[in-house]
């Protein structure tokens, strides 16, 4: 039922086809990988062609591969929702921050900087949202093990309550 | 105008005339069959496998020889032990225990003031459970039984299980006919109820309130959180053990413990308080960490700093620092992360099957909805195709949640304009649909019922009748409704041109579902990119062009009857056939991504999800309908805004705490 919708968005994509990506269609939802220099581009694109609603802003931890993968999902009143994702090094990460294409992604990107210590350049708005007085690590990335770190921070109650 | 104010107050009289919906206590009628409560034990039919301590997602099974030692897996026999103070009655063990040795009654009374008597030891989860009353006490004096008597609920809900306190609230339990009653202030209160889990931020909180509370003060803890952290035991933010910090008196077991047990830890308090009890004489433990810190805020002259919650009672564990100006709101800015528990990443340390039972955790107020957006990704991922029946069946839940959700909404927005009535009634009947629910999926809040590849149990022909009657019920009750509420004049000066939301701001902030139609936006993931069988059925989406509290409201109020209808066709389309495909406990997904788009009650909602190909998840990420309408575009419509309407915009965009935080 999306077919004629989607050979319209890749019509979209053909505009933009000097930048490198990697496009993929699953039933309404189109993934699209690009470089980490044509992500700011493809966005404001995508912006410009009618994708009002931007729904989030996530971080998946690619600890083997040493990278975030940094991507957004947007809709557009046409029914179509779009993942635009990047790769960036895990040591210092850093991208230009969506919010002066979209008003609601600054508060996205500041969980995404809290939970995964990405800096999003340009985000006014990056302060502790969650978290009160948290001195540890960004606390959703891979290499902090929530299980040893409760271990060794709370005395985990034993079965029967009090009765240790 | 006068017509419509007389007609509302006639409504109001024929209600008195109506049959009470007011349940008895000591509950007279069994609960519903279904209902997931205490286990029973049988010892010989284990086989002392261990699987029901290998899938239980809390760690509340323990397998232990004769005497109760822990034993490894050589030893021959060995029997599961429970602490109830760590089980969230989700039941997968009794589902994987392959000679049905383990199975799950539908007692909920767990209630003790000591936290070791919750351990049940496989012996005495082998006696078939019962309900024993306590003993009338002898008074006192005069001073302990009127004290008895009037005990004041203090108003803080901290978790996930103030929503069985709720009902505690309305018409259907009724807690004022053993006279408590809900104090807002800290410095009238007796008992101190810590609903649920407890974040560091919200211990802080928590530790102040207690403080300022006179003695003697009493403390009950709903459900495993606070005990041992239950759900949430590997969770960064959460407190393992409240009684660490604070002494506790009584202990309910339950994720969330149904009202009835909640109700015999009152009567239990108001013996005990009545003999003389004073509460324990603990000291709390704090230190400099533990205190709330003090606000730096630059504010101008004339300026005020105003803070709308955590505790307060229009404003569930969130909290709005209001900036201002005489009755005017110069700035609002949000404050969460009161409910922050890592949701995202407690899923990639769980099983595809276990991170059911956590993901309707993320929104107390509408699992129903998580349940399934949850399982549809799973099986866009894993490749299942689940049967038309489980599909009707997912539309039944998801709209019995739904409409319960409405339900509450509708009570909280008459609280918030001063109709108590409507709350007490709205909530009152939304005990039906929690009954049907529970018929359902077994569990009034948490079903644990949409599981990858299909649902967990058929539907029974008695249901349908059951269903057929509270469904016409409903509509009944609906007239009542707008002839005593949405139609009241009273209520619509209250709310009409409260809190207006243009279209084209509410799209580029992202609001969604009811709070977006209202504002002229027909946009419904159900009809946009439909999943389930939501294709099948024939539904209207009611559309507002206004955008204020009022129309807000007004759109929650015929989606009720919408979802009636949906209900009514689902049950009379079902098709015949399997209700699930099979999705082993343990099964690896293949490697891979994707996205699920699901219309919850709140608005669309959507699960982006990544598996390496293992038996748990890499990463999940749960976009929720709430985090743009309550951090982003609350502030903005509430500049400018008087501060007396501050409840009434807050709860016409139906806040749901829990899911922004996660």
């Amino acid at each position: 039922m999306f077919e004629g919708i989607i050979t319209s968005v890749s019509g979209l994509f053909e505009k933009l086809d000097k930048l490198s990506f990697n496009r993929s269609v699953k039933g309404n939802v189109n993934y699209v990988r690009a470089s980490k220099e044509n992500y700011l581009k493809i966005a404001a694109f995508l912006k410009e062609n009618g994708f009002k609603r931007f729904l989030t802003v996530g971080v998946v931890d690619w600890l083997e591969k040493g990278s975030f993968e940094v991507y957004f999902i947007v809709h557009n009143m046409n029914n179509i929702y779009v993942k635009v994702s990047t790769e960036i090094p895990r040591e210092k990460p850093e991208i230009p921050s969506l919010s002066d294409l979209w008003p609601n992604a600054a508060m996205h990107e500041r969980e995404s900087w809290e939970l995964f210590g990405i800096k999003f350049s340009g985000n006014p708005m990056l302060k502790p949202l969650f978290l009160e007085d948290w001195n540890g690590p960004p606390p959703f990335k891979k290499d902090f093990n929530w299980r040893e770190y409760v271990k060794q921070t709370f005395k985990l109650p034993q079965a029967g309550g009090d009765k240790q | 105008m006068i017509r419509e104010a007389l007609k509302s107050l006639k409504s109001g009289f024929q209600l008195l005339k109506s049959k009470p919906i007011t349940y008895n206590f000591p509950p007279e009628t069994p609960l519903a069959k279904e209902f997931r409560g205490r286990h029973i034990f049988d010892p010989t039919k284990c086989r002392s496998c261990g699987l029901c301590a290998k899938i239980c997602p809390n760690k509340a099974i323990e397998m232990v020889e004769e005497g109760g030692t822990p034993s490894s897996s050589q030893v021959k026999v060995r029997h599961p032990q429970i602490d109830y103070a760590k089980c969230c009655f989700c039941g997968l063990c009794a589902d994987i225990c392959p000679t049905g040795a383990l199975r799950m009654t539908n007692f909920p009374m767990l209630v003790a003031m000591d936290k070791s008597q919750l351990l049940f030891p496989p012996e005495k989860l082998a006696q078939p459970p019962e309900l024993k009353m306590p003993e009338k006490p002898k008074i006192k004096n005069l001073t302990s039984w009127a004290r008895s008597r009037s005990l004041w609920v203090i108003n803080f809900f901290t978790g996930c299980c103030f929503i069985e306190a709720i009902p505690w609230v309305s018409s259907g339990f009724d807690m004022e006919r053993f006279g408590l009653l809900v104090a807002d202030s800290p410095r009238h209160a007796d008992i101190f109820i810590i609903a649920g889990y407890v974040t560091w931020k919200t211990l802080k909180r928590i530790i102040r309130i207690y403080e300022q509370t006179p003695p003697p003060k009493f403390v009950v803890a709903l459900g495993n959180c606070p005990a041992t952290g239950g759900t949430y035991w590997d969770s960064y933010n959460t407190v393992k053990k409240i009684d660490d910090y604070i002494p506790v008196d009584i202990w309910i077991a339950g994720c969330p413990p149904r009202p009835e047990p909640i109700g015999l830890a009152v009567v239990e308090a108001m013996n005990a308080i009545q003999s003389g009890y004073t509460g324990k004489k603990e000291e709390v433990k704090t230190s400099e960490k533990l205190r709330v810190p003090a606000t730096k805020e630059k504010l101008e002259e004339n300026e005020f700093l105003l803070p709308f919650g955590p505790q307060h009672p229009a404003s569930g564990n969130f909290q709005l620092k209001l900036k201002i100006d005489g009755e005017n709101i110069v700035e609002a800015e949000p404050q969460v992360g009161y409910l922050h528990r890592g949701f995202e990443k407690l899923m990639e340390y769980r099983t595809w099957m276990q991170n059911v039972m956590l993901v309707e955790r993320i929104c107390v107020l509408d699992g129903g909805s998580y349940e399934v957006g949850y399982s549809v990704a799973v099986e866009k991922l894993a490749g299942l195709e689940p049967p038309e029946r489980a599909q009707h069946l997912r539309v039944i839940q998801a709209e019995l949640s739904r409409i319960q959700s409405h339900l509450l909404n509708l009570g909280l927005i008459g609280g918030a304009t001063g109709f108590h009535t409507i709350q007490r009634i709205t909530w009152g009947d939304r005990e039906k649909i929690l009954y049907l629910l529970e018929r359902l999926t077994g569990g009034r809040i948490y079903h644990i019922y949409s599981i990858p590849g299909g649902v967990r149990r058929d539907l029974k022909e008695e249901f349908k009748k059951e269903a057929v009657k509270v469904l016409a019920y409903m509509r009944k009750r609906l007239k009542t409704y707008d002839e005593l509420f949405i139609e009241n004049p009273v209520f619509r000066k209250r709310t009409l041109d409260i809190g207006k939301l243009k279209a084209e701001t509410a799209l580029e902030n992202d609001v969604t579902g009811p709070n977006l139609r209202a504002s002229g936006i027909k946009f419904d993931v159900r009809k946009s990119t439909p999943y389930l069988a939501y294709d099948q059925l024939d539904f209207e989406i009611p559309t507002f062009k206004e955008g204020d509290a009022y129309h807000r409201t007004l759109v929650r109020r015929m989606e009720i009857e919408e979802s009636l209808n949906i209900i009514e066709q689902a049950l009379k389309k079902i098709p015949s056939g399997a209700f699930k495909v099979r999705f082993a406990p343990f099964a690896t997904v293949p490697e891979g991504e994707a996205m699920s788009f699901i219309e919850s009650a709140r608005g669309e909602l959507c699960f982006h999800m990544v598996s390496s190909g293992t038996n748990m998840p890499y990463r999940v990420k749960v976009r929720g309908p709430t985090f743009d309408t309550i951090l982003v575009m609350l502030p903005k419509i509430l500049k400018g805004a008087k501060i007396a309407d501050v409840p009434v915009i807050y709860w016409s965009l139906d806040n749901c705490p829990a899911d922004h935080d996660r």
